[in-house]
């Protein structure tokens, strides 16, 4: 049936991660943002507080896709849609705290679909006792100096040698990538040879040959590390192929690793709608104590519309998140509405901080009066430009939409 | 539970409007808009349908569906012929007023005929906007004064939908010139009231197949039970109520239009070749359709959502907020999407032998059907604001703009 309510698992989660971000979070944005880090003390808290959160039909990643473990076939599926509401919740209170907690992060989805059975226990089974022992994170490396949209041009070469692989070259702008215990890393046996050349790596922290580079010094999302990774003559061995050998003989194997980016753009999307439904709620409330208790309506009816249409934007992105994250769930192929959900919200929630910030006028852009405003302002950004810049997700669309286009 | 998927009954009714649209409405769009009105066979083919009665309660003789089956059937019909979709004989506008500002049993009274014999010919109406804003003060200039046993009405109303063919028409009119928006009540004027005049047909931009009109009252006289109090939260919130139903009708209907003009623009675009290539194969055109086909789906899903929140009858405020939002985006979208389609096919789109340039047409007078976006923006902004819903605010008064209805 045709609905749009939450069902109450969810409404559960939501409203709990609203009351901690709402007093927990919020308060320490402003000085993790300054202090560039998100304290360790409060994101182990919050792996123990997340434990409570976490919606029943979450699938174990090890087990997933070896039938180990019944699944009611008649139970759909929500997790998808439960992530979505959990990671705008989580994205309003502090979108680079939410970058940060602890995990596999980007790097599961590539494990979880192309890993072998030995690899997902391996590199999935380092974050099961981060209750007792130190926090751990995975990371995803793409992204080159040189080949940032443009996936097939990337230049980190592998060639095998013996039972080992050898890696060289720069990976940049990879979230997390210094404190990960792994990185899942793309390189090319050819890049002549496009796609088809190119292998997924799990690369081990402190892997002779594997140094971390620069941490980059961002607009924003501050609190969030942004690392570069320099791989030179880096010896990764043949265990730590991603899939193992088998899953590059045919293109689709790689095809699968770029597959998870329908599963994670929805959520980017969702996170980009955290951030605009904070400022938007932060313009509404400045307008409520500015204008509507001193002046007569009419004379504000041009701010109030301008509110309305930030409000209607995103409430429009967010039905494309839901739409996406739903196909996901019923198991529909939903590339094409991944990466609508991704761009409009993207876009919506830019336009939002924008906006906000000329409705509460002079003041919205001074750090010391709306300091909020102001660094959500510098957060969003990027929202439009990582996982798929805004123009990329058009290409992704415009493929689906028009007959016989492979490339522009 | 957050799901896209329409239930067995709603996908059956869907489809059997979709099949009825595309197989009578689409092929004779220009006859219809040459003729500016609904031949009989597809008048009388739409009543045996039920194609008007869908969102009615059953007690007045609806199919009682609600509104996200309407939603489903509108788009059908909008995305064939959105003057067909107005000019579909049934209670229209007049019903939903009806249901929100009588009492059951007036409803039931002045609906139930619509589903019997003759129903084909049968249309009602809603007389609110007025030719010119009153001056002097707030409200109608139409006026409703007490005389023994009932009203006698008097003044001129315009944007008149069915003006010509309805039998049974909704005035609002003002009762209490003191109390500005806060004064008005709304009368039924039966077509033999020897005090109403139809008055001439407005020539429009668009929606040639629907009748717009004037009527004018001289001392029309009314009876007490013709005049409709306002059901649950008083007049001013029933009023809104009816205003909020109208545009998910209306925003349905544009999301039709929308997808009609993006399917045509995408197959010019797939087909049409330049520089050796289609069009469609250049980023600039590629682009823009992708940012279209958001604009319908997105509106799409919006409209959705407002259907179903009344259906499931979630607080009225959120309700209305839902719909305020989900009208306005598609209505934007619709006029976005039509505009596009008549540009990407160049100067053919611009000719009347393609069909692109009446639904751009279609499309902004489709805008002008119910509260228009500017307004929804300030209902949306009064309930995220915490606000009064003040009349004189969230209605679409002739001060403000003047609608069809």
């Amino acid at each position: 049936m045709i609905d749009f309510t939450l069902s109450k698992k969810q409404k559960e989660i939501q409203e709990g991660i609203r009351s901690l971000g709402k007093f927990v979070i919020r308060p320490m944005s402003l000085s993790m943002d300054r202090n560039k880090e998100v304290p360790e003390e409060f994101l182990r808290n919050f792996m123990r507080l997340a434990k409570g959160f976490r919606s029943d039909d979450v699938v174990d990643p090890i087990e997933e896709g070896v039938a180990a473990r019944e699944r009611d076939p008649n139970k759909v599926s929500e997790s998808n849609r439960t992530s979505a509401i959990a990671a705008e919740e989580l994205a309003w209170a502090d979108a680079a705290m939410l970058l940060s907690v602890p995990g596999p992060g980007l790097g599961g989805p590539p494990i979880r679909a192309t890993g072998t059975r030995e690899q997902k226990e391996r590199f999935f089974g380092i974050f099961k006792d981060m209750h007792k022992g130190p926090l751990k994170w995975g990371a995803y490396a793409l992204t080159e100096p040189g080949a940032g949209s443009d996936v097939a041009g990337i230049r980190t070469s592998c060639r095998k040698d013996g039972r080992d692989w050898v890696i060289n070259g720069r990976k940049c702008y990879i979230t997390n990538g210094a404190r990960a215990s792994w990185n899942v890393v793309f390189a090319t046996v050819d890049p002549a040879a496009g796609r088809a050349g190119h292998r997924a790596f799990v690369v081990e922290k402190g892997t002779p040959g594997f140094e971390v580079g620069k941490i980059e010094d961002k607009m924003g999302l501050r609190a969030n590390e942004t690392a570069e990774l320099v791989f030179e003559d880096c010896r990764v061995p043949e265990e730590n192929l991603l899939g193992g050998e088998a899953a590059y003989v045919s293109k689709e194997g790689f095809m699968t690793a770029m597959k998870t980016f329908d599963n994670t753009r929805p959520l980017v999307g969702a996170m980009a709608l955290g951030i605009g439904r904070a400022a938007f709620e932060y313009a509404r409330d400045f307008v409520k104590d500015n204008y509507v208790l001193s002046r007569p309506v009419p004379r504000y009816a041009a701010i109030a519309e301008r509110l309305a249409k930030v409000g209607r934007k995103l409430e429009a992105a967010r039905s494309l998140v839901y739409r996406a994250t739903y196909m996901a769930d019923a198991g529909i192929p939903n590339a094409k509405e991944a990466s609508m959900a991704k761009a409009a919200a993207g876009q919506a929630a830019i336009h939002a901080c924008i906006e906000a910030i000329e409705i509460c006028g002079a003041h919205g852009s001074l750090s010391s009066e709306h300091a909020l405003l102001e660094k959500w302002f510098r957060d969003i950004k990027v929202y439009d430009i990582f996982e798929g810049t805004g123009n990329i997700q058009r290409v992704v669309i415009s493929k689906r939409l028009m007959s016989g286009l492979k490339a522009f | 539970m957050i799901s896209f998927q329409a239930s067995e009954e709603q996908q059956l009714i869907q489809q059997s409007v979709a099949d009825f649209a595309k197989s009578t409405l689409a092929p004779r769009v220009r006859e219809l808009e040459k003729k500016r009105g609904v031949p009989e066979d597809i008048r009388q083919g739409a009543h045996e349908m039920g194609l008007g009665l869908m969102a009615l309660p059953e007690t007045c003789g609806g199919q009682g569906l609600g509104y996200v089956a309407a939603a489903l059937v509108e788009e059908e019909l909008g995305a064939a012929d959105a003057g067909a979709s107005f000019g579909l004989p049934g209670p229209a506008s007049f019903g939903r007023a009806v249901v929100e500002l009588g009492t059951e049993a007036q409803a039931s009274a002045l609906l139930s005929d619509f589903a019997a014999d003759g129903g084909a010919d049968r249309f009602g109406a809603v007389a609110w906007s007025e030719p010119s804003p009153c001056k002097e003060r707030a409200g109608f200039t139409t006026v409703a004064t007490r005389i023994e046993g009932g009203y006698a009405l008097t003044g001129k109303k315009a944007f008149v939908l069915h003006a010509h063919v309805a039998d049974r028409f909704l005035v609002f009119a003002q009762v209490d010139a003191d109390k500005g928006w806060d004064g008005i009540g709304a009368f039924v004027v039966r077509k033999d009231n020897a005090g109403l005049l139809v008055g001439g047909r407005h020539d429009t931009l668009g929606l040639d197949a629907a009748d717009f009109g004037e009527i004018q009252m001289k001392d029309a006289k009314v009876s007490e039970e013709d005049r409709l109090l306002g059901g649950e939260g008083g007049f001013t919130q029933a009023t809104l109520r009816f205003f909020a139903k109208q545009a998910i009708v209306v925003a349905a209907r544009a999301v039709g239009v929308a997808r009609f003009a993006f399917e045509i623009a995408r197959e010019h675009c797939d087909t049409r070749k330049a520089f050796g290539k289609p069009i469609g194969h250049f980023q600039a055109v590629a682009f823009a359709l992708s940012d279209r086909h958001m604009d319908v789906e997105s509106a799409r899903w919006l409209v959705w959502k407002a259907a179903h929140a009344w259906d499931a009858k979630l607080p009225e405020r959120e309700a209305l907020l839902a719909t305020a939002q989900a009208a306005a985006h598609a209505l934007d979208a619709c006029m976005r999407t039509a505009d596009d389609c008549v540009g990407l096919h160049g100067g053919s789109g611009f000719i009347r032998d393609l069909i692109a340039e009446k639904l751009m047409r279609d499309a902004k007078q489709l805008a002008l059907c119910c509260p228009t976006a500017e307004q929804l923006d300030q209902i949306a902004a009064a309930i995220d604001l915490g606000l009064p819903l003040d009349p004189a605010l969230v209605l679409p008064t002739p001060e403000t703009q003047a609608i069809f209805t």
